[in-house]
């Protein structure tokens, strides 16, 4: 297949390389929407799944999503921006009182190699800021960590909160954090759960479809 | 009786060469110094600047003085009382105690077998359990109760603790204010602010974020230590590969910069009072992300951190009787004798998180007994071994002489009840008896204990104004935080 090398060089992760052969596929008339989808995206389908079966470790995998986006960024005038972005728009963050973010950051991370733009809010993200980044950007999904049981209640309370501005809707809200489990995102009405970075980008995906 | 302040004073085990030392000092020196760390609390800001730290907006750059300064006025040695005012540890040397860890959001129930949510209750059985077991020698909160106000957590389980065991705590609090109760009751039950500075009866366990972060809650709190007197923790927990670099050089000297930078902050505000030092050194999963306390690297910063204190002459917060495994299973068991036997051949001196598995997610009052006995056995082990003329005992051989044996000489029967460690649980019955007693496991046997001793064993009651002033504190706290 035509994006055989480019696949192999994003799994790789060398960026600089990755660049190089995108540029080499426009020159010889591929058009970018299949170098974005069969080339660059399908190579992060399989990085997911290399991910998935222990075969590739995480800096790894965050290393070849880098090299995607360099990969990207050289198409950025021939793609129109739905074709990047359909896929979805995240705020993410830690919620208030709690300022456990490594857990979050890698969820972060691997939403936006999946293809989701991601926005960071940070950690100690209180209810109401939750809310007017969401309201703010237009993203259409919602992504709470929380790693102490003192702070699980903040996830509630930013629920109550999209509904108070009638925003509950329009967004997909998904938790995740130690204390949380699948008992709890159902309690609270959210949309889904996920217990680690591998099942959040799973669980995103298939909100998304 | 035991002789608490000879825990186990046998240190054998070093990871760093004094040159390698000197070297993870100089990084940390270098971090603390030409990178410098954010501290968000203001008032330490203004004291860190007036002693001639460098500070622009929030971050601070230490200047290497004041950190030998630091050095010179902390305390090597740091005592520790029980309930009863009794001495408990002596923190410092090579002297190593244990004590169970704190905040578990899940535990094993002890009858159903099931892994189920904390609750209050399981704070003061895991209390009462460790009060009963000879070789634990403090106590944490082991579990996070659930069906509380997470705001009141922390004091709800601070009263449990001290209502089931007369063995010095371990405390973890949300912020100064829960704090300064817990500080406030121990106060009454001293007898007053200057008694509890003279005899200490829990340490609390603070801690920076990783990488280079000071919170205002860790500071507020490090400042409450000082002012009254009770030891504080500093230890950061820095995840290699994550909040810290990968290397296990890189990942020691971070966290050591990390936790000298809370010293120099404790020392400044009250030159001579009681600080731990020490490094979470946990370490990220690259496959699995989760944070292991029990790989081989894991091993090796705990004790280059361990190494470090000793060369710094800073009493150290340590680790053991933990694993990564979800059940008491044999990975567990060989992850809980390793990271002990570790803990104790170095001399590391304040070692939580007994009854630890998945993580630091799960508890388990069996893991806690089967760690009692596996101290216990090795304390036997590193109480070194004696030579003389009674020991040696040349003239009993000759009594003996060829071809004799030992059973019933007076020498066998004058050591027979010393001489010999005695296993509570560990197996030692041949295959038919044990099949007669049911041919129980481990595991088995442990609960059995655990059972036995929650049912048998009662604390003595707190001192009656002790137990009033307590219920005070605690209610006027919860009516007053929502
Ligand atoms: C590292 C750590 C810290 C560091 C945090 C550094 C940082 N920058 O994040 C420091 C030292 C600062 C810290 C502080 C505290 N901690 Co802490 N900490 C941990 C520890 C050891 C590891 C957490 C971690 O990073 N794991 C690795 C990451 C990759 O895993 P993860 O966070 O679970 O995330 C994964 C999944 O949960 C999921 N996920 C996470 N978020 C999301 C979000 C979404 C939307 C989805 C779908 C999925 C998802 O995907 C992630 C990737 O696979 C845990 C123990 C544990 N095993 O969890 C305790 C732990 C969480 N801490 C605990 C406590 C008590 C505290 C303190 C209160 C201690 C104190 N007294 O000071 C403070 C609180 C500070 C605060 N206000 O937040 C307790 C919580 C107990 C409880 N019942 O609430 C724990 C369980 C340890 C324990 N048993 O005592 N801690």
């Amino acid at each position: 297949m035509a994006f055989d090398k480019l696949i192999e060089l994003v799994q790789a992760g060398d960026g600089e390389l990755v660049a190089a052969e995108v540029q080499k596929q426009l020159d010889a008339g591929s058009p970018a929407p299949a170098i974005l989808n069969d080339g660059l995206i399908a190579a992060m389908d399989i990085v997911g799944e290399k991910m998935e079966s222990e075969e590739m470790f995480i800096p790894e995998v965050l290393r070849s999503a880098k090299a995607m986006e360099r990969g990207l960024a050289v198409m950025k005038d021939e793609l129109a921006l739905d074709d990047v972005q359909a896929s979805g728009k995240v705020v993410i963050g830690t919620v208030k009182g709690d300022l456990h973010d490594i857990g979050k950051n890698l969820v972060s991370m691997l939403l936006s190699s999946a293809g989701f733009e991601v926005i960071d809010a940070g950690i100690n993200v209180a209810p109401d800021a939750f809310v007017a980044k969401v309201e703010e950007t237009g993203a259409n999904f919602l992504a709470m960590s929380a790693l102490l049981t003192t702070t699980m209640p903040m996830m509630k309370q930013t629920i109550a909160e999209l509904e108070k501005r009638g925003l509950r809707d329009r967004v997909k809200v998904i938790i995740g954090g130690a204390p949380v489990n699948q008992g709890y995102a159902d309690e609270l009405g959210a949309d889904g759960y996920a217990s680690d970075a591998g099942a959040a980008i799973k669980l995103a995906k298939s909100l998304r479809a | 009786m035991k002789d608490v302040r000879n825990a186990s004073r046998i240190g054998r085990l070093q990871f760093l060469s004094d040159e390698q030392k000197r070297d993870i000092y100089l990084a940390a020196l270098e971090i603390a110094g030409s990178i410098g760390m954010k501290v968000y609390h203001e008032e330490a800001r203004g004291l860190l600047a007036d002693a001639g730290a460098q500070v622009e907006g929030e971050l601070v750059k230490m200047p290497r003085h004041l950190i030998e300064q630091a050095r010179q006025s902390v305390p090597a040695v740091t005592l520790v009382y029980g309930r009863e005012g009794e001495l408990a540890m002596e923190l410092g040397g090579y002297n190593s105690y244990f004590g169970t860890g704190s905040d578990l959001m899940h535990t094993y129930d002890l009858e159903t077998r099931e892994r189920r949510a904390s609750v209050l209750e399981d704070v003061a059985r895991a209390a009462r359990l460790c009060d009963a077991l000879p070789h634990m020698d403090f106590i944490m909160s082991s579990a996070h109760p659930t069906d509380v106000n997470p705001h009141h957590s922390y004091l709800l389980s601070f009263r449990e603790m001290m209502r089931n065991s007369t063995k010095p705590l371990v405390m973890t609090a949300e912020n100064a204010d829960d704090l300064r109760v817990m500080v406030e009751v121990a106060q009454e039950l001293r007898g007053g602010e200057e008694q509890l500075r003279q005899k200490p009866y829990f340490v609390v366990y603070n801690e920076p974020i990783s990488p280079l972060e000071h919170p205002v809650e860790s500071v507020e709190k490090l400042f409450l230590c000082a002012d009254t007197g009770v030891p504080s923790i500093y230890s950061p927990a820095p995840l290699a590969g994550a909040t810290a670099p990968i290397t296990v050089a890189g990942h020691t000297a971070q966290g050591v910069a990390e936790s000298l930078f809370g010293l120099v902050m404790h020392q400044l505000r009250k030159p001579g009072a009681p600080f731990l030092f020490g490094i979470g050194a946990a370490v990220l999963d690259m496959v699995t992300a989760q944070s292991s306390y029990n790989a081989p690297e894991y091993y090796q910063t705990y004790m280059c951190m361990v190494d470090m204190a000793r060369w710094l002459d800073i009493p150290n917060w340590g680790y053991g009787g933990t694993s990564d495994s979800q059940l008491l299973d044999a990975q567990a068991g060989m992850e809980i004798a390793q990271l002990t036997f570790m803990a104790m051949m170095q001399g590391s001196n304040l070692n939580h998180d007994v009854g630890y598995l998945d993580f630091g997610l799960t508890g388990s009052l069996e893991e806690i007994v089967v760690v009692d006995e596996f101290v216990g056995m090795n304390r036997r082990l590193f109480r070194g071994v004696e030579v003389d003329r009674e020991t040696v005992t040349v003239d009993t051989v000759r009594e003996v002489g060829p071809g004799g044996h030992y059973m019933t000489t007076e020498h066998t029967y004058r050591h027979l009840r010393s001489a010999q460690w005695r296993p509570t649980i560990l197996n030692r019955y041949g295959y038919e008896k044990w099949q007669t007693e049911g041919s129980k496991d481990l595991r088995e046997k442990a609960g059995d204990k655990a059972r036995k001793l929650l049912a048998d064993h009662q604390p003595p009651a707190l001192p009656e104004h002790v137990g009033r002033v307590l219920d005070e504190k605690v209610n006027g706290f919860t009516e007053r935080v929502a």
